[in-house]
């Protein structure tokens, strides 16, 4: 499914274009200096991958993050 | 050169290490699925216009941002040679960033910007600029072109002590 850039969380899985997987540990602001730009980024043992967004953009989601406590 | 270097090439053998001692080197993350991508053109003319005069561009494929090198050594080399005419040389593919990150990039990146920030790689296409001393000497952004005029500047100062004495 496609959720707005904007409401993606912590410990969602998303999918790049290219079909490469990720699961957020990190949400940077203003990718490559640009305000209207976000970054998702997997920073863990398995990988470190890179996923940029558009602020108002949506990106696919394969899996939710777990349900905050 | 030391262990940083030890980096084997696109070919799977060890990098000839003698083929950049002494230059300047140009360490380039690359990949074949991005929106910079094109950048090769200019690398391409940096080391032709530059080359003998003691400068190396390096390309270092890596899959970390968008996953936009996923291909094998051959299809990465096939590329780079028939879509931009290559012919820098290319390492193995490194991780540049993370906990699997290769010995050169754990030293790259611990050079600043021009705005002095130093750490991670941003994205595709980073360049850090190393003198033929060894001293990283410039980083630029993944935005800045490769014949940008800073970077040609900071490539010809670093070369001007190779030049022939006039």
């Amino acid at each position: 499914m496609t959720i707005k850039a904007t409401e993606v969380r912590v410990g969602d899985r998303l999918r790049t274009r290219t079909g490469a997987e990720l699961t957020v540990t990190r949400i940077d602001e203003r990718f490559m200096g640009r305000p209207g730009m976000l970054a998702f980024v997997e920073d863990s043992q398995a990988q470190w991958l890179k996923m940029p967004a558009s602020r108002d953009g949506e990106v696919e989601r394969v899996d939710g993050a777990p349900p905050a406590r | 050169m030391d262990e940083r270097w030890d980096v084997a090439g696109i070919d799977g053998e060890p990098l000839d290490q003698a083929a950049l001692e002494g230059r300047a080197v140009l360490v380039v993350n690359v990949a074949s699925r991005c929106g910079l991508t094109p950048q090769y053109e200019g690398l391409e003319r940096l080391q032709a216009r530059y080359g003998p005069a003691g400068f190396t561009v390096l390309g270092v494929p890596c899959n970390q941002f968008g996953g936009q090198e996923p291909g094998t050594p051959e299809e990465i080399q096939a590329f780079c040679s028939a879509t931009y005419g290559t012919t820098f040389p290319l390492t193995e593919k490194l991780d540049v960033n993370g906990r699997r990150q290769h010995p050169l990039y754990a030293w790259l990146t611990k050079a600043p910007d021009g705005e002095g920030r130093a750490g991670e790689v941003e994205w595709n296409f980073e360049k850090f600029l190393v003198a033929p001393s060894g001293e990283i000497v410039n980083r630029f952004r993944p935005a800045v072109e490769p014949e940008d005029e800073s970077v040609l500047e900071a490539i010809e100062t670093v070369l001007a002590p190779l030049s022939p004495a006039r």
